[in-house]
């Protein structure tokens, strides 16, 4: 353990010391890895299907700011859409739009979330995202989650459906419109997702205010047990075809991602906890401080013991 | 000579411009009525070009049923329900709107003062 936070201790010292290259760098790497998943899963447009493309993108999200990603994300997507079909980036983009128009226009902070709720669902680790929001964010994070679930499930199901839409090729434009506007709509999957995932993040953001001793891990498992039952329930009322065995173990997975984010952002030492009382002219004050765990970083100093022989040239010189 | 009082005021305050004083420096600026009204504008802006999209939507996806019965249904009856429509909608989101800006205005107003009184200490220190 000491290891651990010494590690920690070196980590947050290097972020502090380097923050300038490395935020960027971390900018770069999330539009990175976002613009290949989208490539990857669409991949309609050769023309934006180019590491060179993604890279220069990229690069030009590692020094903008953080919504700038969400914005390449959209177009990204909407250009591939519309190289695919006219109806389907049509209808995604009237989703974006009443997203952008409707909510992100209020937190615009909490956009980030939207785009890492797809990501995520594509490395196989959504449950991680509704419980490290709750953990670091607000219940409004709950309608920015809700709305990255929406986002990853309008896509997916045109991915799903490519075939299906791509031989409606010779039906009415209005016919394939009304196919794609039907799947998503009549989408149970996607809104008992949805719910699931925004009751989480109340419930986790809830808990982990309470004043009692490591409300953090108690928050995370009460929101993992929450989400299992909300998808299972509605898996039985709505028959979602919700496989158990992968929302457990992507809700160990998530447990996993939480206990790292625990360990950098909130690891207390209960055992060494303080309540004090005092008072003012207009308030009696009930305090209670925990400290968090931190270990100095061992100061290495490297001792010379042989002194360095001075070089030819300043021998002579120091000889003359 | 370094005055580290006056190097520690600063950096605070400095660290509040580059964060959250970010949004509400701006907010400061304007009277409370003139703020929340100008959001809520912008908000009721938003609110009818989404419904004018879902509409559209609308319009779209039944278009065969709507070319059929456009000369069999009352346009009057039919525009009045929308105008209802939009109406609940864009009133509902105002309204919410409403709530979320005056609660943001509030708190950008007190935390802006706390920053007038770093401000006013500052000047202090400069003038001794």
């Amino acid at each position: 353990m000491t290891t651990l936070l010494v590690i920690k201790q070196i980590l947050m010292t290097l972020y502090s010391r380097y923050e300038v290259y490395i935020t960027p760098f971390l900018k770069f790497l999330l539009a990175l890895i976002t613009l290949l998943l989208i490539n990857s899963h669409l991949g309609y447009m050769d023309s934006i299907d180019r590491m060179t493309v993604v890279l220069i993108v990229a690069l030009m999200c590692s020094f903008m700011p953080m919504n700038f990603i969400v914005v390449v994300a959209a177009l990204f997507t909407l250009l591939h859409l519309y190289a695919f079909s006219l109806e389907c980036a049509a209808v995604i983009g009237a989703g974006f739009l009443l997203m952008f128009l409707l909510y992100l226009r209020f937190s615009p902070k909490d956009t980030l979330a939207v785009v890492l709720m797809p990501v995520c669902f594509v490395l196989k680790i959504p449950y991680a995202v509704p419980l490290v929001m709750g953990l670091v964010g607000t219940p409004v994070s709950a309608l920015s989650v809700g709305c990255g679930v929406v986002a990853y499930y309008m896509v997916h199901y045109v991915t799903q459906n490519a075939a299906v839409i791509a031989a409606m090729a010779d039906q009415e434009t209005i016919a394939r419109f009304r196919f794609v506007i039907d799947g998503l709509i009549k989408n149970r999957e996607m809104v008992v997702t949805a719910a699931a995932f925004a009751i989480t993040v109340v419930l986790v953001y809830l808990i982990r205010r309470l004043s009692v001793d490591h409300a953090w891990m108690i928050a995370v498992i009460a929101g993992i047990v929450t989400n299992i039952m909300v998808l299972l329930i509605g898996d039985l009322m709505f028959g979602t075809n919700v496989g158990l065995l992968s929302v457990i173990l992507g809700n160990i997975g998530a447990f996993l991602i939480t206990l790292v984010l625990q360990f950098f952002v909130f690891n207390l030492d209960y055992s060494r906890t303080e309540k004090v009382q005092f008072e003012d002219d207009e308030y009696y004050y009930y305090v209670k401080a925990v400290p968090k765990v931190t270990v100095a970083s061992p100061d290495k100093k490297v001792k010379k013991i042989n002194t360095r022989k001075p070089k030819s040239g300043q021998r002579s010189k120091s000889a003359r | 000579m370094l005055n580290e009082k006056r190097i520690i005021l600063m950096t605070k305050m400095a660290s509040y411009e580059e964060n959250e004083g970010k949004k509400n420096i701006p907010a400061g600026r304007y009277f409370r009525g003139d703020y929340i009204g100008w959001q809520v504008l912008k908000s009721i802006i938003s609110a009818s070009i989404a419904f004018v999209v879902v509409f559209a939507m609308y319009i779209f996806y039944n278009f065969d049923t709507f070319m059929a019965d456009i000369y069999k249904m009352n346009l009057i009856e039919f525009v009045r329900d929308i105008l209802v429509r939009y109406l609940w909608v864009v009133g509902a989101y105002a309204v919410v709107s409403l709530v979320v800006y005056t609660i943001r205005y509030n708190r950008a107003v007190k935390s802006l003062r706390a920053y007038q009184l770093s401000l006013k200490r500052l000047a202090d220190m400069y003038k001794q």
